[in-house]
């Protein structure tokens, strides 16, 4: 099933000093939206500097050489844009949207803002309290508790163990030079891809762009190179006691990164052609099957075993995210506390019958069908657009990424999805929050 | 007194059947289409003791028909690669889906079906209300969601704005079955609802196809309805103080009534431009870094973690409210400085500069926000409940004409720093 949405970007240029540029054009309304990714992220942070590339990202809109936080910001509010800086575990973001007639200065801003900051001190100290406060309301939901906790016991030490804002212990520590450092080792040319979709002309974009960064020369020094501790199964089980109205219950299962092989001499983010490839591509569209079938919909398997026919729950789901390091595959459910048994009971059933009872034919390709069509569906703005294709660059995984994907879900077999539950899907790591009496074992 | 608009054409396509069902219908190039079904079925229409009702059925309405078993419909919707769900409101209910356009001709009659002729079975009934408990019990869980309740009650002493949409356990223990197809028999009539198409469709096939599968609808009953009772205005500071378990930080929540739709005094174009100018006016204090309060409170004086404003438009009032995430030692102050600054807006017209950013702003967010079949579908339905659907597509055209000295008055009549209600949540210790 195909909306027939064009599969990808018109064009995609690479930039002498090696930033990508890719463009969409979409005349049909008045809008340029841009993301700009660098290949960073918290997944360069140790333990003690946790929260670092956080920082940056609030703090990289607050100076530059040229100008304070208030001037940058009265330049984007007076015309009406959006620009913003987030910090992923994979990549650093910065996105911008704008009427077209808008862009081309708002872009030379986001140029200005990614290449020369300023890091004010006192902006670092205001937004360092910020964190800190963010970090401990974080505790006043009971599902980021579970998820908090979950992500703890799964990943130990590796970076995706915490949630992006760091700990308060590692954000007390951060410093001027901390930042300084991050952004000049990670905030250069070759490291860039500049996604772009929606009113523009390509010619004339591209000329904007190389207006906006031609001259930004990359270092001489190679791309850095992160190494990261392999991570072992060994699923535990975790309880945090809290008298809520609900019990929130989480099944978590290590799982496949995007690819497996990665070529390190290319740097972070860069992948070579390997017969593993294909393999692990199958390993993790399979998977993505399975997460989609489980809990993605009305009709998932979660929502209608678990709430419509049980009662058991309101919020009940799974979600699988595309990684650059091993992932994570989640179920899980909020229920009332005295049903915390029943809930970890029937999530994990649920689970394990994916390795009992195979799919039939027709089940198969209603999955297909419905990850396919929900896929094609969440490229319909100009902002998503401009996200999935950068996204999936910035990963290394290529403009074609998008269509191959589609390629390879149509091509799932039965055999696929029982070889990859069976490797995957055993035993799981379990998180649980909730009353006192219901989650201590 | 406004200036006189001369009327933009409406971009889509409006018409009503003879059965009184109202039908939209728009034009848009990708190969999409979004079904988007608006019924005025919301939390308004329920007497008291039936507080919960329209949500509570607009979750039954998926449990099937005579014809169709429960999860028929989503499976028919999913497995063709589409999307679909409800919400229920004040003032709606409403149900969405969006479909390769190919599609929609074959699932839109599962949609019409559960509209129609929904049987809301005994057998579904407990066990659905179970799931209705549990999404009540992890809003209990949320700190913003308690809070914005207990404001919402205090504000609204006797009108049903005042209750929470998804009602209580004690109220939704006493419903029965038989109770809730009345309900459903008394306000899904077509005089009640507005279907939205908008996607890669012709007009004439739209047309049909909608007025095809929306035929056949069950005889009305009737059923008790929510009797009005005259809410008295805010003629002091109302003030409450809530303390919560875990929380890491207090809430200060305030709140002024302003105008509906609907109203008695004035016409829709004033309604419309108090409306609007109050959008205006929540975005001048409270929107990114150089509104007032943000700018002040958190950026210069680190007063509050963040701060938000909005006015929220319904039919029968609206809310403007200021909500701010601050460490509990600031409250009193942070409230003081916010009375302050809001009688300032009565004192002093806005500059040009401020005036124009704030309305920049705001017609390209009614831009970003109007991309997809499934946005724009959205939007005509809200507004063909509240007041037409024309009205929809005015918003930037109204905000333009908006003059500083209109704001003043604005601010004047109703944001007072005298009557107001505030909510305040503070960690229990």
């Amino acid at each position: 099933m195909t909306l027939g949405i064009k599969q990808s970007p018109q064009t995609r240029t690479v930039l002498l000093n090696g930033m990508v540029v890719l463009i969409w054009e979409n005349p049909s309304a008045d809008i340029v939206a841009a993301r700009i990714f660098i290949r960073a992220g918290s997944q360069w942070e140790a333990p003690q500097t946790a929260g670092l590339s956080h920082l940056l990202s609030a703090v990289l809109t607050k100076g530059t050489e040229q100008r304070s936080s208030l001037q940058i910001a009265e330049q984007v509010e007076s015309v009406g844009a959006s620009l913003g800086t987030d910090s992923a575990t994979d990549y650093f973001l910065l996105s911008l949207k704008t009427v077209s007639a808008d862009f081309a200065d708002l872009l030379q801003l986001a140029g200005e803002l990614l290449r020369s900051p300023s890091f004010p001190q006192h902006e670092i100290d205001l937004e360092r309290r910020q964190t800190i406060q963010a970090i401990r309301s974080q505790q006043e939901q009971p599902f980021s508790i579970a998820f908090d906790q979950l992500r703890r016991i799964m990943y130990g030490d590796h970076p995706y163990a915490l949630s992006g804002l760091g700990t308060e212990a590692s954000v007390t520590q951060l410093e001027r030079t901390d930042l300084q450092r991050h952004h000049q080792t990670h905030f250069r040319p070759d490291n860039i891809v500049i996604s772009l979709s929606g009113r523009l002309q390509p010619d004339a974009a591209i000329a904007l762009v190389e207006k906006v960064f031609g001259d930004w020369q990359a270092p001489a020094t190679p791309l850095p190179v992160l190494s990261l501790p392999a991570i072992t199964s060994k699923p535990v089980r975790a309880a945090i006691a809290q008298e809520t109205q609900q019990s929130i219950v989480m099944l978590g299962y290590l799982a496949p990164a995007v690819v497996r092989e990665r070529d390190e001499t290319l740097g972070s983010g860069a992948i070579a052609a390997s017969p593993l490839l294909t393999a692990s591509m199958q390993e993790y569209t399979a998977l993505k099957l399975l997460n989609s079938y489980l809990g993605n919909g009305l009709s998932s398997r979660l929502f209608v075993e678990l709430r419509e026919k049980r009662g058991l729950a309101y919020d009940v789901s799974a979600f699988y995210p595309t990684r650059l390091h091993p992932a994570q595959f989640v179920v899980y459910m909020g229920t009332a506390p005295e049903n915390t048994a029943i809930a970890l009971e029937g999530l994990k059933a649920e689970v394990d019958r994916l390795r009992t009872h195979p799919f039939d034919p027709e089940t198969l390709q209603a999955a297909k069908d419905k990850i396919l069509g929900q896929h094609a569906l969440g490229k319909q703005t100009n902002a998503q657009i401009a996200q999935t294709f950068g996204w999936y660059e910035t990963l290394g995984l290529g403009i074609d990424f998008d269509t191959q994907f589609q390629e390879q879900v149509r091509a799932v077999t039965v055999e696929a999805t029982q070889v990859a539950a069976d490797r995957y899907l055993v035993e799981p790591y379990r998180s649980l929050v909730g009353p006192s009496a219901v989650v201590k074992e | 007194m406004p200036p006189v608009l001369s009327p933009l054409p409406f971009p889509a396509n409006l018409m009503t059947l003879a059965n009184g069902l109202t039908i939209i219908h728009q034009h848009t190039p990708t190969p999409v289409a979004a079904v988007d079904v608006w019924v005025k079925a919301g939390a308004i229409a329920e007497p008291d003791e039936w507080a919960g009702m329209a949500h509570f059925l607009e979750h039954m309405l998926f449990k099937g028909t005579e014809r169709l078993a429960p999860g028929a419909f989503d499976l028919a919707i999913e497995r063709r690669g589409g999307i679909t769900n409800a919400a229920t409101s004040y003032d709606y209910a409403h149900y969405f889906m969006t479909t390769a356009t190919q599609h929609l001709e074959e699932t839109l009659p599962y949609l019409a079906e559960l509209l129609l002729h929904a049987a809301i079975p005994d057998s579904e009934f407990g066990r659905e209300r179970q799931v209705v408990l549990e999404e009540i019990h992890q809003s209990y869980d949320n700190p913003d969601w308690l809070a914005f309740q207990s404001l919402n009650e205090m504000v609204y002493q006797r009108h049903p704005y005042g209750r929470s949409i998804l009602g209580t356990e004690e109220a939704l223990m006493a419903r029965s079955p038989a109770e809730m197809r009345q309900f459903h028999r008394a306000h899904y009539q077509p005089e009640n609802m507005t279907v939205v198409v908008v996607g890669d469709m012709p007009k004439s096939a739209a047309i049909d196809l909608v007025s095809q599968t929306f035929q056949s609808f069950t005889p009305p009953l009737d059923c008790p309805r929510y009797v009005s009772e005259a809410e008295p205005p805010i003629t002091d500071i109302r003030r409450q103080e809530i303390h919560l378990p875990r929380l890491e930080q207090a809430r200060l929540l305030m709140a002024w009534i302003g105008p509906g739709i609907d109203s008695q005094s004035q016409n829709l174009d004033e309604q419309l431009q108090a409306a609007y100018g109050l959008d205006i006016l929540s975005v001048l204090l409270a929107e990114g870094r150089t509104s007032r309060l943000v700018r002040e409170l958190r950026e210069e004086r680190n007063l509050v973690q963040a701060i938000g404003s909005s006015f929220s438009l319904q039919r029968e009032s609206g809310l403007f409210t200021i909500s701010a995430w601050l460490a509990p030692e600031h409250l009193e102050r942070v409230e003081a400085i916010i009375c302050d600054r809001i009688s300032q807006l009565s004192a002093t017209p806005i500059s040009e500069a401020e005036l124009a950013r704030c309305k920049r702003l705001l017609c390209n967010d009614y831009a970003f926000s109007t991309e997809t079949p499934g946005q724009l579908a959205g939007l005509y339905g809200y507004y063909s409940i509240l007041a037409h659907p024309q009205v929809a597509t005015t918003y930037p055209q109204r905000l333009q004409a908006m003059q500083a000295t209109d704001l003043q008055c604005l601010a004047n009549r109703y944001l007072s720093p005298y009557h107001y209600a505030a909510t305040v949540v503070r960690p229990l210790s």
